[in-house]
């Protein structure tokens, strides 16, 4: 009888986990199908790209890249861009966390709500002022003007994101860290820092997600010295034309830092979830 | 004494060829802004910038933009005011009613007029009437368009079907063709809303209609010659048309022509490098272009000028910026863009010369030669453009989803009225 139970909770947990990688499957396919796609018509000559059926292995070509890295130089706008998306993340989480730090100790809730605002105003409000300003203070199509409105995006985001990450830390670790003569600064840096991983990396992912993929600030006050990728891949949309196959190679190529960052930081994360399933 | 003699004989030479070379390049040492689209004209022009610079002195800075970007960049440095820019490439019919009510064009009047050796009198008459608004010279023309019908000939062929040249012959041979249970289709155009209006623009002019009487700013959107052109085009598409036709663009439309599953196709004509052009069309051997078909009212097509060449009107280099367009828009470099690199450009003169139509297919050239000269406008010319758009393309929307059309025509004619009692100079 008891062997029987067990046998039957085995089928059914079999069936389970079958129906578990089915659904994985097909969450996968429909999720990562396109950008397959994508990849694979960034090698593809534009004659072909408009032929079907499918024919998987004719017209295979490197032209596309050429054209990206050759013709178009997308080196110095991935550079221009990884600048920009670095820097707007470094600063945003310099000001940002011991900004949520305090938010969080400290219940400063009308502040964070003040900081709220910045992103519930369209960012389209901003543009014209932030390039009135920028354009008197003569720094149009630079780096700095860059990265200070890209912040603007993403230091309240860090701050959002943090702020319920550290509310959650025990009090008493800052507590104990006082009570043994450590600073605030000193509590800030070497105990809750550290235990604040997942949620920075989280931050930092997400904030240099959103300012690699900026075009409205970009288009705007950035002219040839520093234009990023989200404008660049314009270049192959021209009128009356577009060059599919460069677009896909493109796309490929702003695509694949994002997803290096991700796969490299992503047990970071994973680390945070299950310590924190742990403690309970 | 004589190598003092001598140094000075030296800087005698020295300063006169200094000096006249200075009266050459009055404007050496200024630099000019230049924006523009990314368009095939810009790849054209753009590498032989450098002898620009040589010839004036001139330095060009320029830098180049998608269409939607360009308009949305130039639109908040003009707002913002004195912005840097010199030279802006622009659109006349999408932008150019709004641009020149906000005074950022620079009036070309004086320009054009005292030189004589550009000739502006060489750009065909439609194209400089689409580029002045309320008398203001906006832009220099740059490339111009046609609306033309794009046929398989090999189809035809076999069919024993002549190229239709009315509009009810374009009717009977795509009903003749159309072969849905193949997955063949008689006829494929623009649906998406707001796209396929400056494509139903010829169906309209060829019946007789038009958007609005431009000199009583009466909306005309449901007399029975518009609704005439509405009926026609709605009916190619809803009875001959490939499924899922109202999400198509001109992009689609291309698509689906070169996957050779359609027999005709009206478009405008700077897209024939998609359909003739054998690196990139399979059906390159195969595609025919004629005249767009005539209607009751004859064939009346649109002959539009896309792109313009505009000084800003706060430019603090007006000078150095002309002698920028009238060196790229001038005769010899107008023939070697048209005849070198396959730009449909607006000199009479060149269109006359064979050395500018040499890389042109020759039914397309012909096709193109036909249509010059016809409406200079291919959608409503009002500021609110965009706006006209969406609530024209609603229309046939509704034609072609087999909606009553003709209470949606009759709406959307009260609210258009409405825009134009605004727009009433």
């Amino acid at each position: 009888m008891a062997a029987k139970k067990t046998s039957m909770y085995r089928t059914q947990r079999r069936i389970f986990s079958v129906l578990y990688f089915v659904a994985i499957f097909i969450l996968l396919v429909i999720f990562l199908s396109p950008f397959l796609w994508m990849v694979y018509c960034s090698f593809k000559t534009p004659i072909e790209l408009s032929k079907l059926p499918v024919n998987w292995l004719k017209g295979l070509t490197m032209d596309n890249y050429q054209k990206v890295f050759v013709q178009q130089n997308f080196f110095k706008f991935i550079k221009n861009s990884v600048i920009v998306a670095a820097g707007s993340t470094f600063f945003g989480l310099l000001i940002g966390l011991p900004a949520s730090y305090s938010i969080a100790r400290h219940g400063q809730k009308k502040l964070s709500m003040l900081i709220l605002t910045s992103r519930i105003v369209p960012g389209i409000t901003f543009l014209l002022p932030l390039y009135i300003m920028f354009r008197e203070l003569k720094m149009v199509d630079t780096y700095t003007s860059l990265i200070l409105a890209h912040m603007l995006t993403g230091l309240p985001f860090i701050v959002w994101l943090m702020t319920p990450f550290f509310e959650s830390l025990p009090k008493e670790l800052g507590e104990a860290a006082v009570v043994d003569g450590a600073s605030s600064l000193r509590t800030f840096v070497s105990i809750v820092l550290p235990l604040s991983v997942p949620g920075i990396v989280t931050a930092t992912i997400l904030s240099f997600t959103f300012s690699w993929n900026n075009f409205m600030f970009s288009i705007v006050l950035a002219t040839n010295r520093t234009r990023t990728v989200p404008v660049a891949i314009y270049n192959f949309i021209s009128y009356a034309s577009i060059d599919w196959g460069g677009l896909m190679a493109a796309a490929t190529v702003i695509t694949l830092p994002i997803l290096v960052l991700a796969v490299i930081t992503q047990r970071y994360v994973i680390r945070g979830m299950t310590a924190g399933a742990v403690k309970g | 004494m004589k190598r003092l003699n001598l140094l000075l004989v030296l800087i005698l030479i020295l300063s006169s060829v200094l000096s006249v070379s200075a009266q050459d390049k009055p404007f050496d040492g200024q630099t000019i802004r230049v924006v523009l689209a990314n368009h095939a004209w810009t790849d054209a022009v753009a590498p032989k910038i450098p002898e620009f610079e040589a010839l004036t002195g001139i330095k060009v800075e320029w830098e180049s933009y998608g269409e939607e970007q360009l308009n949305q960049k130039l639109t908040t440095e003009f707002i913002a005011g004195n912005a840097g820019v010199d030279v802006f490439m622009t659109r006349p019919l999408q932008e150019g009613a709004n641009m020149e009510m906000n005074g950022w064009y620079y009036d070309l009047a004086e320009k054009t007029a005292a030189d004589v050796e550009y000739d502006f009198e060489d750009f065909t008459e439609s194209s400089r009437s689409a580029t002045t608004f309320n008398g203001t010279i906006t832009a220099i023309p740059l490339v111009t368009e046609q609306e033309i019908l794009y046929y398989r000939k090999d189809i035809l062929e076999e069919n024993g079907i002549e190229v239709p040249t009315t509009l009810d012959e374009l009717y009977a041979a795509a009903e003749k063709l159309n072969d849905p249970a193949n997955e063949f289709y008689g006829f494929v155009a623009r649906g998406q809303r707001s796209p396929l209006v400056t494509q139903l623009s010829s169906f309209i002019y060829s019946y007789g209609g038009d958007w609005f009487d431009r000199d009583t700013y009466t909306a005309t959107l449901n007399t029975p010659e518009t609704l005439a052109g509405i009926e026609m085009y709605s009916n190619l598409l809803k009875n001959f048309g490939p499924p899922g036709v109202l999400n198509m663009h001109w992009a689609q439309c291309i698509g689906i022509f070169n996957e050779k599953k359609v027999a005709f196709y009206t478009d405008a004509s700077s897209l024939y490098p998609n359909l003739l052009d054998p690196t990139k069309s399979d059906v390159a051997e195969v595609t025919g272009c004629a005249v767009f078909p005539a209607g009751p009212a004859g064939a009346v097509m649109y002959d539009i000028t896309a792109w313009g060449l505009s000084i800003y009107a706060e430019s603090q280099n007006k000078d150095a910026a002309w002698e920028f367009i009238r060196w790229a828009t001038g005769k010899e470099n107008s023939l070697f863009i048209q005849g070198e690199k396959a730009q449909q450009l607006a000199r009479t003169s060149v269109w006359n010369d064979p050395e500018g139509i040499k890389s042109f297919p020759a039914d397309w050239a012909a096709a193109v030669a036909g249509s010059i000269g016809a409406k200079s406008y291919d959608r409503p010319l009002i500021t609110a453009v965009t706006e006209a758009r969406d609530l024209i393309g609603g229309i046939v929307v509704t034609a072609i989803e087999g909606g009553d059309y003709l209470k949606a025509a009759d709406e959307a004619n009260v609210k258009f009225q409405e825009m134009l009692n605004n727009e009433k100079p």
